[in-house]
């Protein structure tokens, strides 16, 4: 089957900075928690810096940022619902 | 049937109706059932750590996970530069990062078993506590996740040493790389998750 044609987002240099990225918001957070703070000023951060690095693996690596976006509407449905239960146990 | 109407059936059944592609959208569909298995686990495991705090959580090793955790991150690199290489027609270079991918996951794996091996020893098992089921649980299908990942990604190297991909034709390298950050996605929750918060 054939695949598409790269685009200029597909360079590596921009995969090696995304990486970095990754790398330096990693080092932040264990560099916060070695810290430890109050966890109640702490968790929002990390959070945060979760949702940060996933959505880059997300955007740049899957290529969700350019691919079409009903694959982007099929991965993240189950991904707000995933949300929501997880709020609904923690409140409840 | 007309020329237009066997046209149009082409095109449904090479999917391009859309602009989208029938393997890509069922590894998309399910990624996103994937995402529904890890979201019952964790929203079971934070159910449990935010009901009953434990001081168990010490057992955990950060410093050790952080470490696992940038390989992990690092194997997402080499497995998008190896779908870059077969992009430009560069086998050898897709090859060896595929190579470096396997290396790199079966880190994280040896990293995982020790960790495992030293909760163990800490008392800390999958029967002692309700946190220890659900931290092993949850860790535990990560890390055959990661297992099935460091296979699929062997199997991908086999078939690129047999000539399988090329510039054009590389499809099966793109679908591995969509689950393998997708591994890597559910691992930067839970190190949040887990261990973090």
């Amino acid at each position: 089957m054939e695949s598409p044609a790269p685009t200029a987002s597909r360079r590596p240099l921009s995969y090696a900075a995304v990486f970095l990225v990754l790398a330096v918001i990693t080092g932040i957070e264990l560099g916060v928690k070695g810290l430890g703070l109050p966890r109640a000023a702490t968790n929002v951060l990390f959070l945060l810096l979760s949702l940060g690095k996933a959505s880059l693996v997300a955007a740049f690596y899957m290529h969700l940022r350019r691919d079409n976006r009903i694959y982007t509407a099929v991965f993240v449905l189950p991904v707000i619902l995933f949300v929501v239960f997880a709020l609904a146990t923690i409140v409840i | 049937m007309g020329y237009q109407e066997a046209a149009h059936e082409d095109t449904f059944r090479a999917g391009r109706a859309l602009g989208l592609n029938h393997l890509k959208l069922g590894m998309w569909l399910f990624l996103g059932s994937e995402v529904m298995f890890f979201g019952g686990l964790i929203a079971a495991f934070l159910h449990y750590k935010v009901n009953n705090p434990t001081p168990e959580t010490g057992l955990l090793d950060v410093g050790l996970v952080g470490l696992n955790t940038f390989v992990l991150l690092a194997s997402s690199l080499t497995v998008v530069s190896a779908l870059a290489a077969i992009e430009r027609g560069d086998t050898a270079a897709m090859n060896l990062y595929l190579l470096v991918t396997i290396g790199l996951g079966t880190a994280f794996l040896g990293g995982q078993g020790y960790e495992f091996v030293s909760l163990y020893r800490d008392g800390l098992t999958l029967s002692s506590s309700v946190f220890g089921s659900s931290f092993f649980t949850l860790t535990g299908f990560h890390g055959m996740h990661v297992l099935v990942g460091v296979l699929w990604a062997l199997s991908t190297f086999v078939r690129g040493m047999g000539g399988a991909y090329s510039r054009n034709d590389h499809l099966g390298v793109e679908v591995f790389g969509l689950y393998w950050h997708f591994v890597d996605v559910v691992w930067i929750v839970l190190f949040t998750v887990i261990y973090l918060i």
